[in-house]
């Protein structure tokens, strides 16, 4: 029997490698997901952090030189008129006057902090305008003989206990879910072609007249598919690990590292589900009268796993949906690269109603494989 | 005599700040060196620590080295060790370590600032701080001190450092001549091999030069690069400071004339100074004042050492030295009010250790502090004081001096920057030059407007950055030093900017002539 099996499979990967451009269609997506993430990101890395030179207005930047001196210690200054961004700082007419007297000078900051791409230039002008507040501030404690820390009763003490590879776990999050997106999608066209496609083309009854049974005939079929959703996985696994190392994440002050480790764990833990996602499609795609149905049904059947796998990610899943299969395995996954302990139980049942669906999806295809209505599609 | 050295405000947390630095006084530090040292948790058996100041995990631990390495079954010691991990670890194998100054300031206490100063280097490179022996976590050598309530009615000429240098020496269960530089450089080959780093940059700030010079000297194989920042050059002993402090006021005496507010406000600023040292050489003055921090009622005995001390002490830092002519103006004046401020700064945050101090200046800088220099020093207020401190206490603290290869000069090409800031009043670029004589591979960048410490004032840091991921000096240019950072002095205790009864007379010409204008 698994002889026949095997043989069947080779049958079904070589009719899947007939058709090249369908199949590849899937695996696209393995391969361009992780670089155009990475692309995303290093784009978007570049306009959240703030330049290393920040140019704004300046109005009536006379009014206060040592000001402005210091904001330039900083870098922050008039520079270009054209690179300036859409900042103003305003510098009140009696500024240095009330300076004199120890009266509050007023500064006016004009921006839109709804704006992305300033919000963290707004925060460095703020945060560099506070210092030299505070700086002012305690010298003129000094000058009258008292000491500046009088006017620091509390001192706070953060110890974070994120490491440089948990602070990076949303972005992972993000991967994560892309990568288990890749073990639906890259076996997806596979599925409908050796489904709805072999009815089309009749020769799915030409199959079923030989002297193998339907039982072998699924089993042949959802170990191709999920040969395919595999390879899908391991591509972009291969593909993440060397591109995510160019994007500049330590800029913003983390790292997203992807181990060998993290590969093997991925690997184990994508298995049970590349075969529910090929038995899924497999029982969908039977299920369509045709072709073109198969499509738009698997459409509709994958925003499934897709809301599972990001309640997972964004954590706006309520507890129990960390039993279920898909988010489940990837809130261990998640858990494993922020460095804390797997949580194992929940791991092991959400791999087992995985296995458990996948099992049904497969006898349930074996019945209808037996029913005339599914196998001519009527 | 001199004060000690961190200038720590509540202001400059952020930015340049405080580092480490030189001072010398044995007496000084000794005295004030109470309990104020900072505890860091750390707990050698588990792998995370973290440091005052700093939120991020750092990876802690020590190494037992003998405490002398010819009796390797003596007496042991815990050298402890703190690395900032790198943000995105490309290098696994090198690490950037950071020497801290004094001597005797803990390298590991600073973290928060070495981790500001280097954090372009720290994302992709681990930050090594160490311990040095006597100080911090590493068998700190420091002495009971009176504690600094009674600084400020203390005049420094009552003090017996004899006995005081005596008592301290009692209380510490050390054998103090194995505190030297070169014993500890061991202790930081031990740590590195411990932790499998393969190459070392070395970034050196003031003593901490002295660390990096001799590492270059003994270990030449295991560094990449070397980064010299405020630095003491083998061949000089640091008891040469006290030049280096009266050309730093000299620069700031001229820094103020060429200003034309600071020259307006204060035109006499080098009178008002003379003034002031000639009246407080004569007799200290007493007046009655609140205590900086309590509040509470006390005599302040403005003396000529405390006067001076806080002069010194706020030259360190760029924006404390902004107050400097108000302050000495005031003085003048007889109001000692932004002296004491400036005084108190320097009380309760030398951080340095005392005894360490003084095993590393009595055997590595009085000994060889010849004949000549010392009838030179005569004519020098700090370096006079200094020298008759530590006449009194090294000969107890007894510790042998170092071979005269010491002060040889370093021969070395690995690839080494080194930063003098024009107006530093530790280590002047003189300095620098003559660490340069014979470094086949090096660049001497001056920075003209900042003091000790160039690399937290300017963009020195960048260039370290720069350094450590070429691997070499090529490129590197001091173009950026050089942009103008000066600030306005303070004309008075409230702004740097022009004073109104200026601004007043100005608007009320122009409006004079706009009423002259209508008249016509």
């Amino acid at each position: 029997m698994i002889n026949t099996i095997i043989a069947m499979v080779r049958k079904e990967l070589i009719d899947a490698a007939r058709d090249k451009r369908s199949v590849m269609a899937g695996l696209y997506y393995a391969i361009g997901a992780p670089l155009m993430m990475c692309g995303m990101f290093m784009l978007l890395i570049g306009q959240i952090t703030s330049p290393e030179a920040l140019n704004i207005t300046i109005t009536h930047g006379e009014r206060a030189p040592d000001l402005v001196k210091f904001l330039a210690s900083d870098d922050i200054s008039q520079g270009d008129k054209a690179d300036r961004k859409e900042i103003e700082l305003i510098i009140s007419q009696d500024y240095a006057s009330n300076m004199a007297k120890s009266r509050a000078a007023e500064l006016t900051l004009i921006a839109d902090n709804s704006n992305e791409k300033l919000q963290s230039s707004i925060r460095r002008i703020e945060k560099s305008l506070q210092q030299y507040s505070a700086e002012m501030g305690s010298l003129r404690l000094i000058a009258r003989g008292i000491d500046p820390k009088v006017v620091q009763p509390i001192k706070v003490t953060i110890e974070d206990q994120a490491t440089s590879d948990s602070k990076g776990g949303m972005i992972l999050g993000i991967a994560i879910f892309m990568m288990v997106y890749a073990v639906f999608i890259s076996g997806m066209n596979l599925a409908i072609d050796t489904s709805a496609g072999e009815r089309e083309r009749n020769s799915l009854a030409l199959l079923l007249s030989h002297p193998v049974s339907t039982r072998d005939i699924v089993l042949a079929k959802v170990t191709a598919v999920t040969i395919f959703a595999m390879l899908g996985l391991i591509l972009t696994l291969i593909i993440s690990k060397i591109a995510y190392g160019f994007v500049p994440w330590q800029e913003l002050g983390f790292s997203v590292n992807i181990t060998p480790d993290f590969i093997g764990l991925m690997l184990v833990i994508g298995l049970p589900i590349a075969l529910m996602a090929a038995s899924l499609q497999l029982f969908v795609s039977f299920m369509a009268k045709s072709f073109k149905e198969a499509q738009s049904y698997l459409t509709i059947v994958l925003i499934v796993p897709m809301m599972l796998s990001m309640a997972a990610s964004y954590n706006i899943a309520p507890d129990t949906l960390q039993w279920l299969p898909v988010s489940g395995q990837m809130q261990a996954l998640i858990a494993f690269i922020k460095g804390k302990e797997i949580p194992q139980m929940q791991l092991l049942l959400s791999s087992a109603t995985t296995l458990a669906i996948t099992l049904a999806l497969m006898f349930g295809m074996e019945r209808s494989l037996k029913s005339e209505k599914i196998v001519f599609g009527l | 005599m001199p004060q000690a050295n961190i200038m720590h405000t509540a202001s400059d947390k952020e930015r340049q700040t405080q580092l480490a630095l030189w001072l010398l006084l044995p007496l000084a530090a000794m005295l004030f060196s109470l309990a104020g040292h900072a505890e860091t948790d750390t707990a050698p058996t588990n792998d995370t620590c973290y440091v005052d100041g700093l939120p991020d995990r750092l990876r802690c631990g020590f190494v037992t080295v003998p405490e002398n390495y010819a009796h390797p079954e003596g007496r042991q010691l815990n050298i402890h060790y703190a690395v900032l991990p790198a943000i995105k670890p490309s290098f696994t194998k090198e690490a950037l370590l950071a020497i801290a100054g004094g001597p005797g300031q803990s390298a590991i206490e600073n973290a928060p600032t070495f981790d500001r100063m280097l954090s372009k280097v720290r994302q992709q490179r681990d930050i090594l701080l160490i311990d040095q022996r006597g100080t911090g976590q590493s068998n700190l050598l420091q002495c009971e001190g009176e504690g600094f309530e009674g600084a400020l009615s203390l005049n420094e000429d009552d003090l017996d450092i004899a006995s005081e240098t005596q008592k301290c020496l009692d209380g510490l269960d050390a054998d103090v001549s194995q505190y030297g530089s070169e014993i500890a450089l061991k202790d930081f080959e031990a740590v590195r091999a411990h932790l499998g780093y393969d190459k070392l940059h070395v970034y050196g700030i003031s003593y901490g030069t002295r660390m990096a010079q001799l590492y270059m000297r003994h270990y030449p194989q295991v560094l990449a690069t070397v980064t010299l920042d405020g630095v003491v050059p083998m061949q000089q002993s640091v008891l040469h400071i006290g030049d280096a402090i009266d050309r730093a006021i000299g620069l700031l005496l001229d820094d103020c004339s060429s200003n034309a507010l600071c020259h307006g406000q204060f035109a006499d600023l080098e009178q008002d100074l003379q003034q002031v040292n000639t009246r407080l050489a004569q007799a200290p003055v007493s007046s009655q004042v609140r205590d900086p921090l309590t509040n509470e009622p006390l005599t302040l005995v403005m003396t000529r050492a405390k006067f001076m001390g806080a002069l010194r002490m706020a030259m360190y830092t760029p924006n404390i030295r902004a107050l400097l002519p108000h302050a000495i103006h005031q003085a003048a004046q007889d109001n000692f009010q932004a002296i004491m401020g400036l005084y108190a700064l320097t009380i309760d945050s030398t951080g340095i250790a005392a005894g360490m101090h003084s095993s590393v200046v009595c055997g590595e800088d009085w000994q060889r502090f010849s004949q000549v220099e010392r009838q030179q020093a005569e004519q020098n207020y700090f370096t006079r004081e200094m020298v008759d401190a530590f006449d009194l206490s090294c000969p107890i603290w007894n510790v042998p001096a170092v071979d005269a290869e010491f002060s040889a000069p370093i021969t070395s090409n690995i690839p080494t920057l080194v930063l003098s800031g024009q107006l530093d009043p530790a280590t002047p670029p003189s300095w620098g030059e003559m660490a340069m004589a014979q470094l086949s591979n090096a660049k001497h960048f001056i920075a003209p407007y900042a003091t000790h410490g160039v690399a937290y004032q300017s963009c020195g840091n960048d260039l370290i950055a720069q350094l450590v991921s070429n691997n070499s000096l090529d490129g590197l240019s001091d173009d950026c030093l050089s942009k103008d950072v000066r600030r306005n002095f303070y004309l008075n205790a409230n702004t740097v900017e022009a004073l109104p009864a200026a601004k007043q007379a100005l608007s009320s010409t122009s409006h004079t002539e706009a009423q002259g204008v209508n008249h016509d």
